[in-house]
């Protein structure tokens, strides 16, 4: 891998892209009208998303009872259940599964836990043919780019961009002129390689613990014709992915389909129980369930528990003023926006993902669109007093604060202090507004400041009434 | 791999709770108030009502038995231009019926261009078609056809998702548990809804009976 | 004969403003309009000369234990009053909802901290819920759209108040502004943290204000005002800026931010 710029050089790439704005704006535009238009048809929502949230908390308050439920369960109808600590542990257990069975070539449903642990990276280190099914997947693997969006991962590609890309690719691309005609070449590129696949890769919406099976929810189909046709499913799920039992898994898509995109329920939701029986004509002769910690019990005992509520529905990704402005890939990490901003110091180390609490205006707008009320303002915040606590603010914000600190403590300092900054002022002002001034280049780059006038308040209140 | 199960246990750090005590918490948190005002009518009324709703946009019909199945199927390929040959799903009461005129198979195709199905059921609230994997029901039928036509009962509607659910809760569980609520889409280029991604691009349901 | 039964100044609620740093430092006027409507509402106000800031920047920062420090100092010096009122629903909130947290495991202030929690408003709700008081004979022509900043809007629940406020001057026309509840990009220290972030986002709001066609662009948080008011003086817009509360006092005709008096 190259040196990965920092978060500022990213971002600064990114505003710098236009069509990177409109590609953004077109697709979370789209979802934030759907999903307002869902949300005015359910005037119970705020009840449901209690329950949502209460539902994830009593998981998360009784993991480990209910894992080994559902691996009781999983395992008696012929699952076979990994236990993984790391990314990298998981991705050795997939890489075995697939050693053992000598297989070639495996198909990939969508799933991001597969991206927070380099599965795709670790397919290929191991020499195997990787097809991405889902269309965005597919999308970004021809382009070579990760993934911008936990829902939309080729969420930064406009059509016109995807045209060229499928013109370039694919071996029967057509005309390319409409959206349609684009989805027609992927399915035609990818149909006979769902059918000719040795393994099947996907992920976990939910894990019911009652019944051990697998839910999963898509609306391509290529899910299911990633999971059936191979001769072994694998399914790679976080270990906070489960629900008690199917009745709550429905109450969790109600919440998680009209969030990610406004629909009432995906086209496809499906339940995966065990490998092929007797009696089947269709169906993987085994199935594997990797279950995967990788920071997720740090989270559970480190403050961050109300995290492992998220269901990566993306309605705070698609609702955050700084996502919209640049996009997933400025984030360099898995999961970007307000989820993926709380999510990156676990998975990354604090040190090196600090910027992302901080990239933050605290608006609450993410919090508000929740499906589960993850206080994600708050959890921010957190890491922003860790990130104060071990030191990592650059020496010249954590000095003025500190000394702003000390004069706020300090009234008549820090009158003294503001009526020092307000005689200065008016020196750089032009017509009441300082468009440059010393130290202020952060506000006046890009906007213009009005010259105060006439003191502080108080002053001005002791004056006029003489106190 | 024990060693990751022990380790991942213990990192949870608490030690279980009661079994019957956390059953019983769960119980209480089950949707019922808070869910959307949907299923406002018979259960296969609204189901029929939802499958054809914008959100779903699949086709609807209903007819009087099942023996009318296969003259709702000729009309639709008639109505679609197709040729008269389909994929049979090799369920009994399917198989059962007077498909003459229409060349039927019993192997479904990589690519093909219609597939006749039987649903277990139904569910009132997303119109969503509910199909479990069996011999009679193997789980391709749903996702390898362009026209995929579908026969459900009406007496077999659940009106609410958790209906559904509870009808198998605690039951011997299929491999696999397809809830199909309209025909194949993606959302993946500019959040634009294009049908007919990877599985059907057409979805026809036809309502057998009276509830 | 009538007698005018007045109420004894001592049962008339006895009101801190706390102005906060931005109207101390950047817009007195807005401290003078928040003392001139609290009066007409009947309270008896004072104004703290001990106050300095609420503490968000440090809170912001992650600067928790400064913050507390901040915190129990205000608390301390605001005690002594019936109710606190701050023109700015960011630095209201901080008082009113963060103080609480931040000293809830400490035995010695955690009460004291939410008791002046449950005493402390944003001013526009203040007067619209608390005091249900309504702007008369006050009249401005003029049109105006209004921002929704955040903190006021979700922290503390301020939507209603201001419109209905406003609603009450004579020949004002409130136009309606497209996303007027999408953050404004001031998010505080964040703008000058990340500047270039915080331009993409103003300047986005900036059009939305330009496109509402109205006049005057009011809210009720100086931090956000000064944000959107500065990126419309800069792109050469002509849409004017005030705290609502300035309008509602009456001082709609005054200069307007950044206008040379």
């Amino acid at each position: 891998m190259s040196h990965t710029p920092d978060f500022n050089t990213r971002v600064a790439a990114a505003l710098a892209n236009p069509t990177l704005k409109v590609a953004i704006e077109r697709t979370t535009g789209t979802a934030r009208t759907k999903r307002a238009a869902a949300m005015a048809a359910w005037p119970e929502f705020p009840a449901a998303r209690a329950l949502g949230r209460d539902i994830k908390d009593h998981v998360i308050e009784n993991l480990a009872h209910y894992l080994v439920e559902f691996e009781k369960n999983a395992v008696a109808a012929g699952t076979k259940v990994h236990w993984a600590r790391s990314g990298e542990e998981a991705c050795q257990i997939v890489v075995d599964i697939c050693r053992k069975a000598k297989a070639k070539s495996v198909t990939r449903a969508k799933s991001m836990l597969g991206e927070e642990i380099g599965l795709p990276h670790a397919l290929e280190a191991a020499g195997l043919e990787r097809v991405e099914t889902d269309l965005a997947e597919h999308i970004i693997q021809l382009a070579g780019d990760p993934p911008s969006h936990i829902v939309w991962p080729a969420l930064h590609k406009t059509r016109e961009q995807v045209a060229e890309l499928f013109r370039a690719h694919h071996r029967d691309p057509g005309a390319m002129a409409t959206v349609e005609a684009m989805v027609a070449s992927a399915r035609r590129q990818l149909r006979e390689k769902f059918m000719a696949a040795d393994v099947g890769i996907s992920g976990a919406n939910f894990l019911i613990a009652d019944t051990g099976a697998v839910c999963t929810v898509t609306n391509e189909g290529n899910a299911e014709l990633t999971t059936t046709p191979p001769r072994i499913h694998i399914v790679t799920a976080g270990i906070e992915k489960l629900v008690p039992s199917t009745a709550h898994a429905m109450a969790m898509l109600r919440l998680l389909v009209r969030s990610a995109t406004g629909a009432e329920l995906t086209q496809y939701t499906t339940f995966h129980n065990g490998p092929k029986r007797a009696e089947d004509r269709d169906g993987p002769d085994e199935f594997h369930v990797v279950l995967v910690d990788a920071g997720r019990t740090r989270m559970l005992n480190e403050g961050l528990a109300e995290m492992l509520r998220c269901i990566r529905c993306g309605a705070c990704l698609n609702h955050c003023v700084v996502y919209r402005q640049i996009g997933g890939h400025a984030y360099g990490a898995t999961y970007p926006g307000p989820m993926g901003s709380v999510l990156t110091p676990v998975l990354d180390g604090l040190e090196q993902a600090q910027d992302l609490p901080r990239a933050c205006t605290l608006n609450g707008q993410c919090q508000e669109v929740c499906p589960v009320a993850i206080p994600l303002p708050t959890l921010l915040r957190g890491w922003r007093e860790k990130s104060w606590q071990r030191g990592f603010e650059p020496a010249t914000v954590r000095w003025a604060l500190v000394l702003w600190r000390f004069m706020a403590m300090r009234p008549r300092l820090y009158e003294f202090a503001g009526n020092l900054g307000l005689r200065i002022m008016p020196l750089f002002s032009r017509g009441g507004w300082i468009s440059r001034m010393p130290m202020a280049g952060g506000w006046t780059a890009h906007r213009d400041m009005p010259s105060p006038s006439g003191g502080t308040f108080l002053a001005q209140y002791r004056r006029r009434f003489k106190k | 791999m024990n060693d990751a199960r022990t380790e991942i246990l213990k990192a949870i750090g608490k030690v279980p709770g009661n079994p019957a005590t956390i059953a019983a918490q769960a119980q209480r948190l089950r949707a019922g108030a808070c869910r959307p005002d949907r299923v406002n009518g018979p259960a296969d009324e609204v189901f029929i009502e939802r499958l054809r709703s914008p959100g779903v946009a699949a086709t609807a019909e209903r007819v009087a038995t099942m023996q009318d199945f296969p003259d709702a199927v000729r009309r639709y390929l008639a109505a679609h231009q197709l040729a008269p040959a389909l994929a049979l799903q090799p369920h009994p009461d399917l198989q059962a019926l007077d498909w003459s005129g229409i060349a039927t198979h019993e192997h479904i195709a990589t690519d093909e261009p219609a597939a006749v199905g039987l649903a277990l059921g139904g569910i009132a609230e997303t119109g969503s078609l509910v199909f479990h994997s069996s011999s009679v029901s193997p789980t391709l039928f749903c996702f390898l056809p362009l026209h995929h036509i579908v026969a459900v009962r009406a007496s077999q509607i659940w009106p609410w998702l958790e209906d559904y659910a509870d009808a198998f809760a605690g039951c011997a569980q299929p491999r696999n548990v397809n809830l199909i609520t309209g025909a194949s889409g993606t959302t993946d280029i500019e959040g634009t809804l294009v049908r007919g991604a990877h599985g059907p691009g057409w979805l026809h349901a036809v309502l057998i009976g009276n509830a | 004969m009538t007698l005018e039964i007045r109420p004894a100044e001592n049962s008339l609620p006895h009101v801190a403003l706390f102005a906060t740093c931005l109207v101390n430092a950047m817009r007195p006027a807005v401290g003078f309009a928040a003392l001139a409507l609290l009066e007409q509402a009947g309270c008896r106000v004072d104004v703290p000369q001990a106050q300095t800031c609420c503490g968000q920047p440090a809170l912001n920062s992650g600067d928790t234990e400064g913050t507390r420090q901040i915190a129990r100092r205000n608390i301390e010096m605001l005690e002594p009053f019936d109710h606190v009122v701050v023109p700015s629903g960011s630095c209201a909130a901080t008082i009113r909802l963060h103080y609480p947290e931040l000293l809830a495991q400490d035995p010695a202030w955690a009460a004291r901290a939410r008791n002046l929690a449950a005493r402390t408003h944003e001013l526009l709700s203040y007067l619209a819920d608390i005091r249900g008081w309504l702007p008369e004979g006050i009249s401005l022509e003029a049109s105006a759209t209004y921002h929704d900043s955040c903190s006021g809007l979700r922290e503390l629940g301020v939507k209603a108040q201001p419109r209905k406020l406003l609603a009450a001057v004579k020949d004002l026309t409130l136009r309606k502004l497209e996303g007027e509840e999408t953050c404004c990009g001031f998010g505080g220290t964040f703008c000058v943290k990340y500047p270039a972030i915080s331009n993409a986002i103003v300047d986005e709001k900036a059009v939305a204000v330009e496109a509402s066609g109205a006049a005057l662009l009011l809210g009720g948080d100086l931090g956000c005002l000064l944000n959107m008011a500065g990126k419309l003086h800069r792109r050469g817009a002509d849409v004017r800026a005030f705290h609502a509360a300035e309008i509602l006092a009456g001082m709609g005709d005054a200069p307007a931010i950044g206008e040379i008096p």
